[in-house]
């Protein structure tokens, strides 16, 4: 009895021992080399594995980063922003230049009331199949079609449907500007510009290309292409191609002069303090200055 | 025993109201509107400008690659414009305006009734007038023809088959030429079996039409009995059930065989064309004629019997033109569809244009066209009980639905025909069809991407 249970310890023992050789053995010859920083990097990621930065996830960014070290211009992680970023950068030991932050723009404002219904939709509520059925339930083939594929698309449930005016709208405290309401939509509404100083932004809110009487018959906010804002423009930011215009936002010094001048009232201006005497008359100094020189 | 594809399939009522209309000739309006893609493929270029006068039978925009067709003017007159127009969906396409003056043809189109019954012996002449005509696949999918017909080096049709099922609800367009031009058709086959090697012919028309079958059966015996030839072409009764005009099915359904997953008809030796095509052909070869008209039914069941019609139309002709000509739209018609009730697609825009392919007008009431409301799957089965090409639209769904690319692919989603069997058959509501047609594009470019075919 007790010498079994004693062949039996010395048997697996051996066994055992053999064994923890050959994993040994086998383990050293096909040891995957991994840089150790990576799981640091990856440590200080937010997690989203949102894919915002154009990797397939938090650790593939993070041997990305890794990879492109010293230079970090490629890697821009949204979720984490510039501060995610300083994370990194420190612990690679480098240094990265920070970004603006950026903002997901909904660039349509062919709410119910500025774009007639002339058509009704039964099948599946999702923008990509009613995309490939047709243009949409009114004149307007460029604008929102409402089905909310943006939304399904946020992880951060930065945007939501609005059912008075049947558009999407984005949070900006809670969009990270990762950029995959811009990926979902089918119409390529979604545009992802600098959040600008104090959230103040000026923008086009319309993608309509049709002919200004095609597009003003399609929505009473289309932009008809006019170019009028093109013209006021003092600092060449607006350009107007395919018969809607577009504001670079890297130009813009959101002295707002285009907002007044468009006729259809398709150009937006978010965020700018209510009390209008002041910013209105910051804004034409600016511009007056610019032209002496 | 009456033949039919073997797998799936459905029977919806096939409501042929206006099976009895005789084909009429649609008036010319004061100005058409041509598409430059009236066919599969990449949209012609235009090749006239505003200010040209051009002649009816004239081409106005030249093939822009190798699955492309010639655009033929189908008036006379000035051109107005070239430039954006919104098409049946609504979105911006090239259209041609030409404001009409008279009626005068391009040189050497004979407009005689006289049917020519000697097929010329140069085939590469016929193909390239098939060609130059502009003839693509009427039954549908407007695939140029003269591509069909050029079977790609290693591979030999054994059959050529004409496509008379018109399996499609209401529609009776096909129906109607089959009885009018019977002997037309019958000629075309003959210049498409000839172009082909000679293989035999086989025209394939569902049960429910008998007075096709016989006017098909006399228009061969006749032509057999006094032209040459003409041998080899026969009429074949097939079993009603839909999808049976889709090409795969109706090859399943004639030849016994079938059609490997993402694989061509030709490579089970068959070319399947529709009789709507293989007149357009008689007209090419034999008469020199564009393809510029087509026939279309205004149907609907809210259509009092005297408004139901058969339209011969020229392309570029506005619908609501048709709609008004034909009596107006009903009030009762909340959608209006172009093609059949299964395949065909809502039109958006009345003002958009008839092209090639324009098959219908069809009116459907808001009881026939209303969706129930969704609910869970049950995995009753019903869906792939129906689905003709074996596939489990349940299933597909639900991978679609999570983007399950993979296993979409594994489960041959590429070879889905969306012919609206599974969607038609589920008790549950669930937007089949639509989920998984989108999902089919998306794997179909994933493939594509690979480099696979």
């Amino acid at each position: 009895m007790t010498q079994t249970i004693i062949w039996t310890i010395a048997i697996l023992t051996i066994l055992g021992a053999a064994l923890a050789v050959v994993l040994y053995v086998v383990a050293e010859k096909f040891k995957v080399e991994e840089d150790p920083r990576i799981d640091e990097v990856e440590k200080v990621l937010p997690g989203a594995n949102c894919g915002g930065c154009g990797q397939a996830g938090c650790r593939a960014f993070a041997q990305h980063c890794v990879e492109s070290s010293p230079n970090l211009d490629s890697c821009f992680c949204p979720v984490g922003g510039n501060e995610g970023m300083q994370k990194v950068a420190a612990v690679l030991g480098v240094e990265v230049a920070a970004k603006e932050p950026q903002v997901a723009v909904v660039r349509c404002n062919g709410t119910c009331e500025n774009r007639p219904r002339i058509n009704e939709y039964g099948g599946y509520q999702s923008c990509r199949v009613k995309a490939t059925l047709y243009s949409g339930d009114t004149g307007c083939s460029f604008g929102c079609l409402g089905c909310g594929d943006c939304v399904a698309a946020c992880q951060f449930g930065a945007i939501s449907m609005d059912p008075a005016t049947g558009l999407p709208v984005v949070d900006e405290e809670k969009c990270t500007a990762c950029g995959a309401c811009v990926k979902a939509c089918p119409k390529a509404i979604i545009e992802l510009r600098n959040k600008g100083r104090r959230n103040m932004r000026v923008f086009v809110s319309c993608v309509n290309k049709d002919k200004g009487g095609v597009a003003r018959k399609a929505c009473k906010a289309a932009c008809i292409g006019c170019g009028k804002c093109a013209k006021v423009c003092p600092f060449d930011a607006i350009t107007v191609e395919n018969n809607v215009a577009y504001i670079d936002f890297t130009k813009c010094k959101l002295c707002k002069k285009c907002v007044a001048e468009c006729p259809t009232g398709a150009i937006h201006a978010v965020n700018f303090p209510v009390i209008k005497p002041k910013p209105a008359a910051e804004a034409p100094a600016q511009p007056v200055e610019k032209k002496e020189e | 025993m009456m033949k039919t594809f073997s797998i799936g399939g459905i029977h919806p009522s096939d409501s042929k109201i206006s099976k009895d209309c005789k084909i009429e000739v649609l008036p010319v309006p004061s100005k058409v509107f041509i598409s430059v893609a009236q066919h599969l493929g990449a949209p012609a270029t235009p090749i006239v400008k505003a200010g040209d006068q051009v002649k009816v039978g004239q081409v106005i925009a030249e093939p822009a690659g190798f699955i492309s067709a010639y655009v033929h003017s189908s008036v006379s007159g000035t051109v107005k414009s070239v430039g954006p127009r919104k098409d049946l969906a609504g979105n911006n396409m090239t259209h041609i305006e030409i404001d009409v003056e008279g009626d005068e043809w391009v040189e050497g189109v004979d407009l005689t009734d006289t049917l020519v019954t000697a097929i010329p012996e140069d085939n590469k002449a016929i193909l390239e007038k098939i060609k130059m005509c502009g003839v693509v696949g009427l039954g549908g999918a407007t695939f140029p023809a003269h591509v069909k017909l050029c079977p790609p080096p290693g591979k030999k049709a054994d059959c050529l088959i004409l496509n008379g099922a018109e399996c499609e609800p209401y529609l009776t367009s096909d129906y109607r030429i089959m009885l009018e031009r019977s002997k037309e058709i019958v000629v075309g086959a003959a210049i498409m079996k000839q172009v082909l090697g000679g293989c035999p012919a086989v025209i394939g028309i569902e049960e429910n039409k008998p007075e096709a079958i016989k006017a098909m059966t006399a228009a061969v015996a006749e032509l057999q009995a006094s032209a040459k030839g003409y041998e080899g072409i026969s009429v074949m009764t097939l079993k009603k059930k839909y999808p049976q005009g889709g090409e795969k099915q109706l090859i399943d359904a004639v030849m016994g065989r079938q059609v490997k997953s993402m694989g061509l008809p030709i490579d089970v030796g068959a070319v399947v064309q529709n009789v709507a095509t293989s007149l357009a052909v008689y007209e090419a070869v034999q008469k020199n004629i564009p393809l510029i008209t087509n026939v279309m039914t205004i149907t609907g069941d809210c259509l009092p019997m005297e408004k139901q019609h058969n339209y011969k139309f020229r392309i570029g002709m506005p619908l609501s033109y048709i709609a008004e000509y034909a009596g107006g739209i009903p009030e009762a018609a909340a959608k209006v569809i172009s093609g059949g009730p299964m395949m065909g697609k809502a039109i958006a825009n009345m003002d958009a244009t008839t092209v090639k392919g324009s098959s219908s007008l069809l009116y459907l009431t808001a009881e026939q066209t209303v969706r129930g409301v969704e609910s869970a799957c049950i995995r009753c089965g019903k869906c792939a009980e129906a689905c003709p090409m074996g596939l489990e639209p349940f299933l597909l769904q639900k991978y679609a639905r999570n983007g399950m690319m993979d296993e979409l692919e594994e489960n041959a989603v590429q070879d889905c025909i969306e012919c609206g069997c599974c969607l038609y058959s589920c008790p549950a509501n669930i937007p089949l069809l639509d989920i998984i047609r989108l999902a089919k594009g998306d794997v179909i470019k994933i493939i594509r991407g690979r480099g696979q075919r």
